[in-house]
């Protein structure tokens, strides 16, 4: 990647972020089903690894934890080290998911949605809070469902904002 | 395949560094570094405005969005409002008296609770933002002296406690967040620290009481803070009512789950008390 390449990436980056954190934070909370809403963040790190590997997938997991992080007042570090993992995990699969039918990253979305949420309450519960219960796997399901229908924008925009400029042209997520 | 094992240690190398970030990050943050205070300011300066662009622009969608998922429960609290109006019609002069009574009887409780205290009153503009954490953000910030660690209480007792500012609005950990933890005393004088078990849940308070003992307090009875030591809380703010004892650690010590006072669903206005006596 060349560095006018590296930086038109970082822009397109910074603006997806921008805007799923708004997002997030403002409209998400107000859609909710059984009290549990998307989590757009999650489904961007998990995008991410598809879209660029387990490598970068989990550097850009990293920094979109940590600026939810500082959106919220949960502990500094925990959604970012979640996020990375998620990202590394799904980037491994990226080959398999590329060029895959459309439904297949929809379903490695949810799943690995739902893993995140998972993984996220465990580290939680590490830190002192006690999140692991049955709610916890409500909580993981609904977000899995929120985050499948949303999945279908989100990986295909993630496929554009970590691809170079020469790689727009040629490379697609779904057929 | 070189080029592929070399691209693998790689990216386990990566993978390493972001994971001992993460956890230098939640020591930092465990040790309520200056370095993540800071951040998180500035993060927060940065955050408000784009949840307040969010919000005006995601409005409509949300609300076409409850007006799907509500619609059953809409109707019915519309025919249950049509009627209550037709009653209080009938009833101004009755109704008038009684808000006059509601009013002054509220500035009594807040005189009790609040004392010298000095008050702030702010709009709940919005919900919990994550699906683990009960906040809650509000109208003011440290532009009306608003500072992290401040109670926060509404008419029925605490609410929670102030956890991040920023010029014109701030975060309110609420009294039912699992990392939310308040001293307590009954009563009879036992004391005790709740703790919330998250959304919609009662707290748990752990006690040093034996089950069976003398001085356990009945189900019904009123706690409120303890301000013992350095708390955060200054002391009698009404917190909640005990609702049941618990037998825990083989039976040897009780945990009594008590039900908030204040109902942290339904917040529309909250007073901060600009109170930073345990700091």
């Amino acid at each position: 990647m060349t560095p006018s390449d590296s930086f038109l990436v970082a822009a397109r980056l910074s603006l997806v972020m921008v805007i799923a954190l708004t997002f997030q934070l403002a409209i998400a909370p107000r859609v909710e089903l059984f009290g549990v809403h998307g989590d757009l963040m999650l489904l961007i790190a998990i995008a991410a690894g598809m879209a660029a590997g387990p490598q970068r997938g989990a550097t850009i997991g990293f920094v979109v934890g940590l600026i939810y992080d500082l959106g919220l007042s949960t502990p500094l570090g925990l959604s970012a080290l979640t996020f990375a993992l998620m990202a590394y995990a799904v980037g491994h699969l990226q080959p398999l998911v590329i060029r895959a039918a459309w439904w297949i990253p929809v379903v490695t979305a949810a799943a690995a949605s739902a893993i995140g949420v998972i993984v996220y309450g465990v580290f939680d519960t590490m830190v002192g809070q006690d999140l692991v219960s049955l709610s916890l796997l409500k909580v993981a399901l609904v977000v899995a469902f929120w985050n499948a229908i949303a999945a279908p924008i989100v990986v295909p925009v993630m496929r554009w904002a970590t691809a170079p400029a020469e790689g727009l042209r040629v490379r697609s997520v779904y057929r | 395949m070189a080029v592929s094992r070399r691209r693998g240690v790689r990216s386990r190398f990566i993978l390493a560094l972001l994971v001992l970030t993460s956890l230098t990050l939640l020591t930092l943050d465990f040790r309520d570094s200056v370095f993540v205070r800071t951040a998180r300011d500035a993060a927060g300066s940065v955050f408000s405005p784009l949840k307040g662009v969010g919000e005006s622009v995601g409005a409509p969608f949300a609300n076409a969005w409850r007006g799907i998922t509500d619609f059953g429960e809409v109707k019915s609290e519309n025919d249950r409002l049509r009627e209550r109006v037709a009653q209080l019609e009938g009833q101004d002069v009755l109704n008038a008296a009684a808000a006059q009574q509601m009013l002054e009887l509220t500035a009594q409780l807040d005189l009790e609770w609040i004392g010298a205290i000095e008050s702030v009153r702010a709009r709940v503009v919005a919900g919990p933002v994550s699906n683990f954490a009960e906040t809650i953000d509000i109208s003011k910030g440290s532009r009306d002296g608003i500072k992290v660690g401040m109670p926060v209480v509404n008419g029925a007792g605490l609410v929670g406690k102030v956890v991040q500012v920023n010029a014109n609005r701030a975060t309110v950990q609420l009294i039912t967040d699992p990392e939310f933890a308040v001293g307590v005393r009954f009563l009879n004088g036992v004391t005790g620290t709740a703790r919330g078990q998250g959304r919609g849940k009662d707290l748990i308070v752990d006690t040093r009481l034996a089950p069976g003992g003398a001085d356990i307090p009945e189900v019904g009875a009123a706690m409120t803070t303890s301000g013992i030591d350095e708390s955060v809380f200054p002391e009698n703010i009404p917190v909640a009512r005990l609702k049941e004892t618990k037998e825990v650690g083989g039976g040897l010590t009780l945990n009594l789950v008590v039900r908030p006072l204040a109902d942290t669903e339904k917040l529309a206005f909250v007073t901060v008390l600009l109170w930073t006596g345990g700091s």
